[in-house]
């Protein structure tokens, strides 16, 4: 008698291989067999019409917080994502000793946009060290989490203020060592560290003042467990992203580690940056080093409000001029019917409906619901106003406080992007699942793969994105037991329509702690998701089910 | 040809995350190119410290412009 039987589906195994008509059989949380299973179950799931494969895996998250209060990681599990890596550039919630705590919310406030009741009101801070963190996210799991160990907290664990104020001592970094094998004991898989990141203040973290000896040391001891070193590199100069990539090849060929770094997008007013990137990490493969590029898949949208100047205006020399201008002295030129009759006369004839009119207008705390998701020319035309001067009205109507979004502004070429990810060394991820929570969303993206790269481009076959996201990450990442549908391995199990599978339109919600506002993208195409065996998501529902692990 | 670099245009561009932000093509002596990236207000910075009014307005400036922008924080 098998726990579950998963009938009749297009079995796709992670492998790569061709999908084939078949079963997939589960027991104690293990896939049990494959194939034609003969047998009864206590619970038999038809696939007939859909996909079985692995539960997919997002290697780069920053669910640290999230977790304390929603094991499933909502909503990641329901878009099939199994398997979570938390814990990205540079910063976890452990170690962390209390009177470091502080800090460490400001830098997460910065990167993921939480509300401060995320910090106050949602959990208990039960731990300081790592296993401690650990123990505490365990006990609520729908969804699987490997975690990395941020560079910062290490720093700040060890060094005190002076992490954000120089270089390590030999002392210090032998203190850093220790500290990060007590991590991946407890169960870390890596370590992250980050080049670019600020806090709150606008100050670099910790990371940032580290030398390369020191990074060196820490490679060193991740080379004991043959772990990963995450890094974010210096994205915005693809020189400098080359010269990193040269040093995590250093660190990876020196200490036998797998490096993975990101993000790397394609935009076309840089064509050369990516393949660049991409052919000096085949030379840096060539040599035997892993430096596994991590890049997303959805586009990139330009987001503002007119509470702060974006360069979105840099064609528009009247609006650059007043939106530079201090809040009170821009409040005052936004209300004088003179110079917005002058700003709305520069976008031409048509009254910015060909620059703005697109614009969907988004949250921000003051927007107004019913205006929400909508395309600004339409809301213009019903208010019987040309798009610029609704902008500008809606805008003053909300303290400034509403923000518009162009979408697919970047990293948007489909007809490039496809042949980038389909590539060998190419390494899907880069979703910041649980990042900048109020500005965009990062949910949805493997929904994303299949509707634009396999349904619409055939830049990938099923088979070659369903490994990308899975066995090849597995393997990438170390994640023993992970990725496939083979007997021994744990059975997170993802069944979804090829036909349909996609992310939703993108929508605000309020359901962080203090009805925090962010931006969310439900699924499409996503019948039932298993992990470890048990049924976490089915029928547009989560489940009971807290079968969630810790992994290694 | 110019003796220094010099911006030889600009474009705007998404960033990772989700701001606008400013590529500018310097041209160095000798006819290379190469793309320094700006966040939003130190292109801002930029624009205003070469008094360009408009994007197009920045061909021309000497990659020194750069510095100013920088340094009027």
């Amino acid at each position: 008698m098998f726990d579950v039987i998963v009938r009749n589906g297009l079995v796709v195994d992670g492998s790569g291989e061709a999908g084939f008509r078949g079963d997939v059989a589960v027991k104690n949380g293990l896939i049990a067999a494959v194939g034609t299973v003969s047998g009864s179950a206590r619970r038999e799931i038809d696939a007939g019409g859909r996909v079985v494969a692995p539960g997919f895996i997002d290697p780069h998250t920053h669910f640290d917080v999230q977790l304390l209060w929603d094991g499933a990681a909502r909503p990641a599990l329901e878009h099939g994502v199994t398997c979570i890596v938390p814990g990205n550039c540079s910063l976890s919630l452990a170690p962390l000793k209390a009177a470091d705590r502080p800090k460490v919310v400001g830098m997460f406030q910065q990167i993921e946009e939480m509300p401060p009741e995320a910090f106050t009101q949602a959990f208990d801070w039960t731990w300081e060290d790592f296993a401690g963190y650990r123990d505490a996210i365990a006990r609520n799991l729908s969804i699987n989490v490997a975690p990395l160990v941020g560079h910062s907290v290490i720093r700040l664990w060890v060094m005190g203020e002076a992490a954000q104020q120089r270089t390590a001592t030999p002392d210090e970094v032998a203190a850093m060592q220790d500290v990060l094998r007590e991590c991946l004991k407890a169960g870390a898989v890596g370590l992250s560290t980050s080049f670019v990141d600020l806090d709150e203040h606008g100050r670099p973290v910790p990371s940032r003042f580290a030398d390369f000896p020191e990074l060196d040391a820490l490679s060193a001891v991740l080379g004991e467990f043959g772990r990963m070193l995450q890094c974010v590199p210096e994205f915005y100069d693809v020189d400098i992203t080359i010269a990193r990539i040269d040093q995590l090849s250093e660190l990876s060929l020196k200490h036998g580690i797998p490096t993975t770094f990101s993000p790397v997008f394609d935009n076309t007013s840089t064509p050369d940056n990516a393949p660049r990137i991409l052919a000096r990490v085949e030379e840096q493969f060539a040599r035997g080093a892993r430096v596994w590029p991590q890049m997303q898949t959805r586009p990139i949208d330009i987001s503002f409000s007119l509470l702060r100047p974006s360069l979105f205006f840099a064609r528009l020399p009247r609006w650059v001029r007043v939106l530079r201008q201090p809040l009170e002295a821009r409040l005052h030129a936004l209300n004088d019917p003179e110079t917005v009759a002058k700003m709305v006369e520069d976008l031409g004839a048509d009254g910015g409906q060909r620059m703005m009119g697109g614009l969907i207008v988004r949250g921000g705390d003051a927007a107004p619901a019913q205006m929400v998701g909508r395309a600004l020319g339409e809301i213009a035309a019903e208010r019987g106003q040309v798009p610029a001067q609704a902008l500008i009205d809606i805008s003053l109507e909300h303290g400034l406080d509403v923000a518009f979004l162009a979408a697919d502004m970047g990293h948007e070429a489909t007809d490039r992007i496809g042949p980038m990810l389909a590539h060998p060394l190419v390494h899907i991820g880069a979703s910041d699942g649980g990042a900048h929570i109020a500005s965009f969303s990062t949910y949805g993206d493997t929904g994303y793969l299949f509707s634009e790269f396999v349904r619409k481009s055939g830049g990938l076959s099923l088979e070659q994105a369903v490994r990308k996201i899975t066995a090849e990450t597995a393997d990438i990442w170390g994640l023993e037991g992970r990725g496939r549908l083979t007997p021994g391995h744990a059975a997170d199990i993802v069944i979804f329509d090829p036909d349909t599978i996609d992310r939703g339109e993108e929508r605000p919600v309020f359901d962080m702690p203090g009805e925090g506002m962010r931006y969310v993208r439900d699924a499409r195409g996503i019948d039932t998701v298993l992990v470890n065996g048990e049924v976490a998501y089915t029928a547009g529902a989560y489940t009971e089910a807290r079968s969630g692990v810790v992994c290694t | 040809m110019s003796e220094e670099a010099v911006i030889a245009g600009a474009e705007i561009a998404a960033g990772h995350d989700g701001a606008a932000e400013l590529v500018l093509r310097l041209r160095y002596p000798g006819g290379t190119e190469g793309v320094v990236v700006l966040e939003a207000e130190k292109g801002l910075e930029l624009m205003a410290a070469c008094g360009a009014a408009h994007l197009d307005e920045l061909a021309g400036h000497s990659w020194r412009k750069l510095l100013e922008g920088a340094c009027s924080t």
